[in-house]
């Protein structure tokens, strides 16, 4: 379509003109009088005073909210690449939505064509213009941006029709009419550019059309501040400045630095990233919990932030979670910002990994959490459990670690003494749980396959996750010192785990207080030595990207490798960095009955519709979230099997059996 | 007199039954010392229950009564036990653990300077030639047994474990009844109790019920459930499940035992059809003892159990419900 | 209200049960120390009533060695107000009423109008320090306490009896009550307990030297015999509900 509608509009001009120029030419209009002139600087001055007056409250904000002293703005590179990826390039837009985003990325890459034209139609304003259209380099310049304007249209169009009429539920069930005059206004703007093509040089519509351009311009400067259309200024510092790392939660400063608690812990960047929301509701699209029927919605919490600063400021002691404000009916915002919400979230981190605006969301939820539980506000019976389980019995299960040494010698895992090339760490689940157990076993023997030489702690204490995660810093930082001490006294050099999560917070958040021993998954560790590994034919095996594997670590084409070596692999219809969360992490597999439907329900119901005869996990607790759903959901649920029990069914049987339990 | 010197215990004129442990004991004791058994029982209004130990093999019945002895206090006990003690210095004194010794008994030994050798689950005497025997305690909940002897010259005091020692084995025979009376002041007796009552049940406490019987996937669908139900009633237990069966509203969510339920810690956990997955095992891991009915012999509940039947529920279970009848009947 | 919560640091439930060479205790080198849990319900019920009458203090006090004060520093991260730790050495070579004295005297000093503890503590199990502690205080005291109301005058508590009864007790004050476990939901300590609580008074006493020899003696201890092992049942159905029913009857003791 639109390359058959552009050179009809060549040929309409292509009589007349210079021979060495492309037609047709861009018409300007003729000399501004002394009172054009004037009303132009008087409305550039109205449009630029109304944007400032209504911009600088909010860089106010931003600038005032607390620094981070942990900011650094290193690694450049890392952050130039970002910003040339994620901006220029608008990868992550295009991505991830590709109709839209590529809808989107049209009008961006058209308003970066549009600089230098706008720039000179407001230099013609004052008989200044630069470019004349029929030098060799604006003939070519106006029709490239011709070229884009048209795109620009067409793609303006596209998303307005989507945002009035398909309206998907994740713009808001509210019709945002600024988002149309914003369209409107854009459509104006091409539209009155592209005109300029096909009306006589120098004549009165040609003025006409450049008043209209002009005035479209100066309604939209103002306009910016206001709306969503923020981030067209505030995105691409987002991005560039966003915290380096996944779900990077920052160390407490000082003693009066509980995460969280008010307005006055909002850092800069925090405070820069609320306002660069721009409402497309990715992360909604992609949360577990708003997709199933909870409270939260990380949209609505990073807009409760927004509206909590304009309401309250950013030195403000006014607690940011209050069940009080909830009631409120002219702060609706307010209740997503409730300590109901901020416990909802898996930490699977769908939206921060989502948000094209370099949103992150993680730190900010955790960051709400750590508010409430370091001040004692949150109240939970479960939460409490759990901590005054992490803090005596040292696991998140209330087990006593005699139970570990029991299940360790009836496996006769050697233990750790220096000799050996990894530690194998158990964890909770590979401790305690029955499946878990299981799962570790195995492994083990598929260790022992390899020649691997491996030993287990003699004591092992959670790794300080689930603490971690909802934001109880007190437990997390004993946890996470008395385990480093552990490694540090078994001289550990190299250490493998079948849960991701303890491979993440060991590798990422212990660094906070040491440097843990290199650590990796299993998969990674299949993966490596899958050669060495039983092929095995047959079976469809659906495999499920656990968020701690995937977006956290970015690993998923390792336990893939070990998937297919062990029959043939289906992927799921939500996979790799879309995958859908099992429901379990961020605490909440401790936090007893969820509202609404069963994340894991959701997920399950996914995973067996795919007709695959067996679901394959790299992670315990997405096992044992599975265990139940998989026969809640299906008549004939397909088999469950993690994939170092995928691999270790295939090994000769000379092996010791593995701990045993009921399927 | 010397001797041994057991206080029975009763409330509104009805024995508390563990009293009967604490007499076989001191009947026991008494017998391996070569010394004299005795018994007493505070209260008021109390002939019938005195009357009812003369047919013991006791040298006396002390029926010690007062108006202010009628409901229970740990000063009006203390005061006249002190008294009686006093009179009759027994050489030891042997109380069932009960919940009200607990409350009177450690302040009724300090009045003497000694302290009550509580909670003992055996009496010992293992070194000849000595008459001094050894009392076995249990430390650190149970994981650890300690002997302990009295050191001191006086009245030595201890209390005995609910089960240690069974109410049958008292010996039948003849005691004569000494009434005593003490000396008692109504000031002295600083607090005010109120009649006992029962929680009305409003809501499921799986918490407090002292056994369970818990149900799993293995009872297959709803309509089986009532064999359970009946096993539970038999056993006058509480009903509670695992997970799925509430899940599929086969029974109300307030009876699922496990992480996301109840955790409970009954005297008696009877898991049938239960695997025993850790969501479930952390819910009911503090329970005294498991009893586990599964068809499957690897599954982890087996673990945690004390006693396990590998077989089928719908077999052994009716059957069972029959024996438990049977028995209480 | 004054209220004393008198503490007791015992080890970890799950710690390592190796007999010590002189016979008399576990190996306490390895051994992690913390809070009796009988005397955490009892903290929190005197939190509580800090909390709802929104006046008082809360003093925590336990005797031991110096390692006891880290779970005095506990105590006051969860919310109490002072503590004070009465340094003894030679706990274990006492006897109940010993112990019971060195906890009299320093409480003594504060005058306060109840004292809180837990019913038993998890280690050695005698149920008797808060009793004894009343006693040689000589102020009232009641025990097994689920429920705990200020009334005019003193003290409405409820009682636990057994199996399911409960019973309300009034008495006047200063009295001694000994809470049971369970009765209310334990606190988590929070990083701002924690950093408030390094400003709260923590002060020393040193505990008199014992006044005469103990009463009883621990003289040795030793595993038990039987280990909780799965004992497997097995025979036809019938046969299986007998040998159930024996179990009820004999071990388990529910029938």
């Amino acid at each position: 379509m639109v390359d058959g509608a552009f050179p009809a509009v060549i040929r309409a001009r292509s009589f007349t003109g210079a021979t060495l120029l492309f037609q047709p030419l861009l018409s300007e209009a003729a000399s501004f009088s002394r009172l054009e002139i004037l009303l132009l600087v008087l409305g550039i001055l109205a449009s630029l005073g109304l944007f400032l007056w209504r911009f600088a409250p909010i860089l106010r904000t931003i600038l005032r909210s607390r620094k981070d002293p942990s900011f650094s703005l290193h690694p450049l590179g890392r952050r130039a690449w970002d910003f040339f990826w994620e901006i220029l390039c608008q990868a992550k837009v295009i991505r991830q939505r590709p109709l839209p985003g590529l809808a989107h990325a049209f009008v961006f890459w058209g308003f970066l064509a549009f600089a230098l034209v706008s720039l000179n139609h407001l230099a013609n304003g004052f008989n200044l213009g630069f470019l004349p259209p029929a030098s060799p380099i604006g003939n070519f310049y106006f029709l490239f941006a011709a070229a884009w304007a048209l795109l620009v249209a067409i793609s303006i169009t596209g998303l307005f029709i989507r945002r009035f009429f398909v309206r998907p539920l994740w713009l808001g069930r509210k019709v945002s009419y600024e988002s149309g005059v914003i369209a409107l206004l854009i459509f104006l703007l091409m539209a009155t550019y592209l005109a300029a093509f096909f009306v006589p040089e120098g004549g009165a519509a040609v003025k006409t059309l450049w008043w209209t351009h002009t005035l479209t311009l100066l309604i939209f400067l103002p306009l910016i501040p206001h709306t969503k259309h923020l981030h067209l200024v505030l995105s691409p510092l987002t991005v560039f400045l966003k915290n380096d790392g996944f779900s990077r939660i920052p160390p407490l400063q000082g003693d009066e630095d509980f995460g969280l608690v008010a307005g006055k812990d909002v850092t800069q960047i925090v405070s820069l990233q609320t306002y660069s929301c721009v409402e497309c509701g990715r992360c909604t699209e992609h949360c577990p919990a708003a997709n199933t029927g909870k409270l939260l919605n990380p949209k609505e919490i990073i807009l409760g932030l927004r509206s909590y600063l304009n309401e309250f400021g950013p030195a403000s002691e006014t607690p940011l979670l209050t069940e009080a404000r909830i009631s409120s009916p002219d702060n609706p915002p307010a209740k997503y910002l409730s300590m109901e919400a901020a416990f909802e979230c898996t930490t699977c981190g769908g939206c921060e990994f989502q948000c094209p605006v370099g949103i992150q969301h993680l730190p900010i939820l955790i960051g709400l959490r750590r508010g409430a539980t370091n001040t004692g506000a949150w109240e939970d019976n479960y939460g409490t459990k759990l901590f005054l389980a992490l803090e005596k019995n040292g696991n998140a299960l209330g087990l006593s670690a005699t139970e570990r040494d029991k299940f360790i010698q009836k496996q006769a895992f050697p233990i750790f003494d220096g000799t050996q090339e990894y530690c194998l760490w158990l964890g909770c689940m590979g401790g305690y749980d029955p499946k878990g157990r299981e799962i570790i076993a195995d492994f083990a023997r598929v260790m022992q396959h390899l020649g691997t030489t491996f030993g287990v702690l003699k004591k092992e204490k959670c790794t300080g996750d689930p603490a971690r995660r909802l934001g109880n810093d007190l437990v997390f930082q004993t946890l996470a010192e008395s385990g480093l001490k552990t490694f540090e006294t078994a001289k550990v050099q190299k250490i493998v785990a079948i849960c991701p999560h303890c491979v993440r917070t060991i590798a990422t958040d212990w660094r906070e207080f040491g440097i843990a021993p290199e650590i990796e998954h299993h998969s990674e560790f299949m993966a490596r030595h899958r050669d060495h590994l039983p092929k095995q034919q047959g079976e469809s095996i659906v495999y499920h990207d656990p968020c701690y594997l995937g977006r956290y670590r970015n690993v998923y084409e390792e336990p893939r490798a070990v998937v297919r070596q062990s029959g043939s692999l289906v992927e799921a219809p939500r996979s790799h960095e879309r995958s859908f969360c099992c429901g379990a992490g961020g605490g909440l597999a401790f936090l007893g009955e969820e509202k609404g439907e069963r994340v894991s329900h959701v997920r399950a119901k996914e995973l067996a519709g795919t007709g695959a005869q067996v679901v394959g996990t790299a992670c315990p607790f997405c096992n044992t979230m599975f265990r139940d759903a998989l026969t809640a959901v299906s008549e004939a649920p397909p088999q469950l099997l993690d994939i170092a029990q995928l691999t270790a069914r295939a090994l000769p049987a000379s092996q010791p059996q593995s701990s045993g339990g009921a399927q | 007199m010397s001797g041994v010197l057991v206080v029975m215990e009763q409330r509104n004129g009805a024995w508390n039954r563990m009293s009967f442990e604490a007499l076989a004991a001191g009947q026991q004791l008494a017998a391996k010392l070569g010394t004299e058994c005795s018994a007493a029982v505070l209260g008021s209004g109390i002939d019938s229950l005195a009357s009812e130990l003369a047919s013991k093999k006791l040298t006396k019945v002390y029926a010690v009564q007062h108006d202010l002895l009628k409901t229970y206090t740990a000063d009006g006990y203390v005061a006249a036990l002190e008294q009686l003690l006093k009179q009759t210095s027994a050489d030891y004194v042997l109380l069932p653990h009960t919940y009200q010794v607990r409350d009177f008994a450690p302040a009724l030994a300090t009045r003497f300077k000694q302290v009550l050798i509580s909670d003992v689950i055996a009496i010992r005497h293992d070194s000849e030639g000595t008459t001094s025997p050894v009392f076995v305690r249990q430390l650190l909940q149970g994981k650890l047994n300690a002997d302990y002897r009295h050191t001191a010259t006086g009245p030595c005091f201890v209390s005995v474990q609910a089960g240690t020692f069974r109410a049958e084995a008292v010996e039948d025979g003849a005691a004569a009844i000494e009434a005593f009376a003490p000396q008692l002041s109504a000031e002295q007796i600083r607090s005010k109790p109120g009649e006992p009552f029962r929680e009305s049940a409003q809501t499921v406490d799986l918490s407090a019920a002292p056994v369970i019987v818990s149900v799993g996937r293995g009872i297959g669908e709803q309509d089986n459930l009532g064999i359970v139900e009946e096993l539970s009633k038999a056993l006058g237990a509480e009903l509670a499940a695992s997970r799925p069966i509430c899940d599929n509203g086969w029974l109300p969510m307030e009876r699922q035992v496990g992480s996301s339920g109840q955790t409970v810690s009954p005297k008696l956990y009877l898991a049938i059809g239960i695997s025993g997955a850790i969501q479930h095992l952390v819910g009911m891991k503090a329970s005294k003892a498991v009893i586990a009915i599964n068809k499957d012999e690897n599954a982890p509940i087996f673990e945690v159990a004390d006693y396990g039947v590998v077989g089928d529920l719908f077999e052994i279970v009716p059957e069972l419900t029959k024996a438990v009848q049977a028995a209480k009947a | 209200m004054k209220i004393v919560v008198a503490i007791k640091q015992v080890p970890e439930r799950d710690a390592p049960i190796h007999i010590a060479s002189n016979g008399k205790w576990i190996e306490d080198g390895d051994l992690n120390y913390t809070i009796n849990e009988p005397d955490a319900y009892a903290l929190e019920e005197a939190l509580q009533l800090k909390e709802k009458t929104g006046t008082g203090e809360v003093v925590v006090v336990s005797a031991g060695p110096e390692r006891v004060q880290s779970t005095l520093r506990e105590a006051l991260a969860k919310g109490a107000d002072r503590a004070i730790h009465v340094e003894a050495v030679d706990l274990s070579s006492r006897d109940t009423l010993g112990v019971a004295q060195v906890l009299a005297d320093a409480i003594k000093a504060e005058s306060p109008d109840l004292i809180l503890t837990g019913l038993q503590s998890d280690d050695l199990g005698l149920g008797q320090t808060g009793v004894v502690l009343a006693e040689l205080l000589g102020i009232p005291h009641a025990t097994i306490i689920m429920q705990v109301e200020p009334v005019d005058g003193g003290l409405k508590v409820k009682r636990e009896l057994e199996d399911g009864w409960f019973q309300h007790v009034e008495m006047p004050l200063p009295a001694l009550l000994t809470i049971q476990s369970g009765g209310n939901k334990l606190r988590y300590a929070t990083l701002m307990g924690i950093k408030k609580a390094k400003t709260k008074e923590m002060k020393t006493v040193t505990a008199s030297p014992a006044a005469g020899t103990p009463a009883i003696a621990l003289e040795r201890v030793y595993l038990p015999e039987k280990q909780k092992k799965t004992e497997m049942l097995t025979g036809s159905p019938a046969e299986v509900a007998t040998k159930i029913v024996e179990k009820l009857k004999f071990e388990v003791r529910v029938l």
